[in-house]
């Protein structure tokens, strides 16, 4: 095939092949790139300085620390620390005061708000949702329908214990496994559900005498007599459009029959009280709070 | 311009020196499972791009549950597609280059194609029922792995034996990749698989590493897996495919020595590049980096070799739509083996680690470096092998060779973007000090790139399928009948065929 | 032409596939057990098909007796 110009044709035409041939291949001889030869030269010349000024060569016990005193775990700790004084002018005084203050002051409720929105997008809303929407079995904290409460201090006591967390001071509450443990029997579990899809405002649910007597002699403790609820044991309020596990009358024997018993974690050891308190200021923001 | 001292020889002509006759048939069932199995890697890779996009596509079900489908796609597509893709070859090159049957007989190499397959079978099967080591690219339970062991050996066996019962005074230089890619291989499998297993009857093993010393051996593996695995194997085939199909010898001797001893020194050490900023030492991720930016030129060795082996025969480019393909995969080995050094500083490794730049470094390296290569030494090799006239169609060459082009593209730069993106995002920080952005916020953002993403591996895949189309009508078209080959052309040989 | 390591390979797998059906014996989990049977499964068949070839092999041998095609293929 014609070369085009005689740019293409190797003036290398002077360097010899190695001699030897392998099924027709054979080798040149070329010498070795000057650029490449430089670079690669040039790149251990980096490598060594990199290795004198960061750690680098191990002993038997010890290491050589570099010359720079670089260390990536007190860099760490540098970075946080200096991240927390930056955060400490606000969240410090935060700290201090208690929760109802906090939103009196405009400063500190911005300071709060920010750093309860991040703070609630990586660690709760995988549960309750992107502003708190919810999820079955997970509070909808947007909806304003409280189970243990919704002003300020009851969202943060909520926050630092948890719900059937395990934490000593966690908010507990134990709904009877009225099928499982054959407290009703299914026929009685049908009919006071009748009276409840009324409470729930179902459509077409009739109101149910019975239903409302089994109500009153096994719900009303906890629930309230007429539903609405009792935050100091955590039951939640059945005349609602809120529902927790969901508002269909299945649902509802569902619920009587083997009750689903959700558990918030404790944050108290994983976040401080300041940051506590900016998500609890957040959620209560979020258009629910009381 | 003709270098007098060489005669080179066209395609499907031995020299008129004495041919063994070579075992073929194990190359041409190694080359039809490479195929087999990019089809399935490349399709599974697709399936988990979209599972990527939309996590609803698993619709519930185990089997197609994104976290083992993963492992079912790097195992495919580096064991299956380019571990069968280095047995083809390297059993073909082995042989015509020592002038020497394989050593150890047909039967060994049956056992290494249908021991090796089974392997790979066995593992995804695994994977898909929810058992891994969940090791990066070690995922096999340990009784698979002590099977692959077992065909490894084999391998060693062959390859070394027919080495050294070579015709031929030196050994080639795609062979030293070859064999430094075997050994090494089979001491980091060892090594990185050392478990005790809860029972003889169980899938399950104690690892032999806890903690951090876990992480450094299982890395050092990682890396040396995609440094002897994928890239020097691959350069082994790159020295015999290139310079066959261009017609050319090699440009440089020295170079190929200096670069492959430097290369084979410098990559074991560069494992700690991954565990930048965690727990490891700091000693240890400095010696990563370091010998990390030394690899730049030694890698860079092999690009310049199969680059300028072109020179006086680059018009090729324009007649030869496979050679097409080996000179680009060389192109972008060329620009992942510059990227890898780069993301190795420290520095530049605190904004991709943990982000899709990372996948897209992966990705420019498999598909445009060790598939196109694969691709290239494929193309060349069904005809010969099939003892064809040529492909069926040189025009669906081009149009693979343009859409899984295109496709590399879109998947590289779709990550790039998402990967700089996951890292800003991820480090951002407002007035206050508090972080700007969520996690979540920074998995949405990278939705629509993705997709682009998904869209690159659909190209990818389609242009494949576009090749063993091509490829089996080369096989089974009258248009590319045999060629004749008769005993003249070879006084004592018999042709080995089937 | 012989084939000296088909003896070698054939016992090798077969003690292979012999230790498949140890292992699904008593496999604690789906995946030995799946495993362990497709080793057996799997020697079973290389087994047979080593066989096969031999005897192709030494069929083909025979047929050389009587005057072959010139470039006629056979079988490796």
């Amino acid at each position: 095939m014609a070369l085009k110009t005689d740019k293409i044709v190797s003036p290398k035409r002077e360097v010899e092949t190695t001699g030897h041939e392998w099924d027709g291949l054979a080798e040149l001889n070329n010498p070795l790139p000057k650029w490449w030869l430089y670079i690669f030269a040039a790149c251990i010349v980096v490598a060594l300085v990199q290795m004198l000024l960061y750690p680098s060569i191990p002993g038997i016990t010890g290491y050589w620390h570099g010359l720079l005193g670089y260390s990536t775990r007190a860099g760490v700790e540098r970075d946080v620390k200096a991240l927390v004084a930056e955060r400490a002018v606000s969240m410090d005084r935060i700290a201090a005061l208690p929760i109802a203050d906090v939103v009196r002051d405009p400063g500190l409720l911005q300071v709060a708000n920010t750093s309860g929105h991040i703070t609630f997008a990586n660690n709760c809303q995988p549960c309750h949702g992107a502003g708190g929407a919810g999820a079955p079995g997970y509070p909808a904290l947007a909806a304003g329908a409280w189970i243990w409460g919704g002003k300020l201090e009851d969202i943060e006591l909520t926050l630092i214990h948890g719900i059937r967390s395990g934490d000593a001071d966690a908010r507990m509450s134990a709904m009877p496994h009225f099928g499982a443990d054959a407290i009703l029997s299914p026929a009685e579990i049908q009919t006071v559900a009748d009276h409840v899809a009324t409470l729930y405002g179902i459509a077409g649910a009739a109101p149910s005498a019975k239903g409302a007597e089994l109500f009153a002699a096994n719900c009303a403790a906890c629930h309230g007599e007429a539903g609405e609820g009792n935050r100091s044991v955590g039951a939640p309020a059945l005349k609602s459009r809120v529902h927790l596990y969901g508002d269909t009358r299945a649902a509802i024997v569902a619920q009587v029959t083997n009750p689903r018993q959700g558990v918030m974690p404790f944050w108290n050891t994983r976040l401080d009280p300041a940051t506590i308190k900016s998500v609890a200021i957040y959620v209560h923001g979020l258009g629910g709070g009381e | 311009m003709t270098d007098a001292s060489i005669t080179y020889m066209a395609p499907h002509q031995l020299s008129t020196r004495l041919a063994p006759v070579y075992n073929e048939a194990i190359v041409r069932k190694f080359t039809i499972a490479t195929m087999f199995w990019g089809i399935v890697a490349f399709l599974v890779g697709c399936t988990i791009a979209a599972e990527l996009c939309w996590p609803g596509l698993s619709m519930g079900i185990s089997y197609l549950n994104f976290g083992r489908l993963r492992p079912v796609h790097t195992s495919a597509a580096i064991f299956a597609f380019g571990g069968n893709a280095l047995f083809a070859t390297s059993l073909y090159v082995v042989q015509r280059t020592c002038r020497a049957r394989l050593f150890g007989g047909a039967a060994l190499a049956e056992f290494l194609f249908w021991g090796y397959n089974f392997f790979i079978v066995m593992a995804a099967l695994s994977y898909v029922m929810g058992f891994s080591r969940s090791q990066e690219y070690s995922e096999p339970p340990w009784h698979v792995t002590i099977f692959l062991v077992i065909v490894w050996v084999c391998y060693a066996v062959v390859f070394v034996g027919t080495l050294l019962r070579r015709e031929e005074p030196h050994i080639y230089v795609a062979n030293w990749f070859y064999l430094a890619f075997i050994l090494t291989v089979a001491i980091l499998v060892l090594v990185n698989n050392a478990a005790v297993p809860v029972s003889l009857y169980s899938s399950h093993a104690y690892v032999a590493y806890g903690g951090v010393q876990n992480a450094l051996i299982q890395w050092w593996y990682g890396h040396n897996a995609v440094g002897f695995f994928l890239t020097a194997a691959f350069l082994g085939m790159m020295y015999y495919f290139i310079p066959k199909q261009a017609n050319r010898p090699v440009y440089s001797y020295r170079l190929s020595i200096v670069h492959f001893w430097s290369l084979i020194f410098m990559y074991i050490w560069a494992g700690p590049h991954h565990l930048h900023y965690t727990s490891l030492p700091d000693w240890t991720q400095t010696l990563g980096m370091a010998f990390s930016i030394m690899l730049w030129m030694p890698s860079w060795g092999g690009m310049i070799n199969g680059l300028m082996t072109l020179s006086g025969a680059w018009d090729k480019l324009r007649t030869d739509p496979a050679l097409r393909f080996s000179v680009t995969a060389v192109g972008f080995y060329g620009m992942s083996t510059f990227e890898g050094p780069v993301m190795s500083v420290r520095d530049v490794n605190a904004l991709a680690h943990y982000t899709d730049w990372v996948i897209g470094h992966v990705h420019s390296g498999a598909l445009g470096w060790v598939a196109f290569i694969s691709f290239g030494a494929i193309y060349y090799l069904v005809p010969v092998l099939w003892n064809r006239t040529g492909l069926y169609s040189k025009k669906l060459v081009a149009w693979h060779y343009w859409i899984a082009t295109l496709g590399i593209v879109f998947y590289m730069t779709s990550m790039w973007v998402a990967g700089i993106m996951q890292g800003l995002m991820w480090r951002a920080y407002d007035k206050f000090g508090f972080l700007q952005y969520s996690f979540v916020e920074s998995v949405n953002a990278v939705h629509p790139y993705y997709i682009i993403r998904l869209m690159g591996g659909l190209m990818f895949l389609v242009g494949a399928l576009i090749m063993v189309f091509n490829l089996v009508m080369t096989v089974r078209s009258r248009t590319t009948e045999e060629f004749a080959r008769t005993s003249q052309d070879y006084p004592d040989a018999v042709m080995a065929g089937e | 032409m012989k084939d000296s390591g088909e003896i070698f390979v054939g016992l090798m797998v077969a003690a292979l596939g012999f230790a498949g059906l140890v292992l699904a014996s008593g496999a604690l989990d789906d995946e030995m057990y799946l495993f362990g049977f497709s080793l057996a499964g799997f020697a079973l068949f290389f087994d047979l098909m080593l066989l096969k070839h031999h005897y192709d092999r030494v069929d083909a041998a025979r047929a050389e007796v009587r005057p072959m095609a010139r470039g006629a293929a056979r079988h490796d």
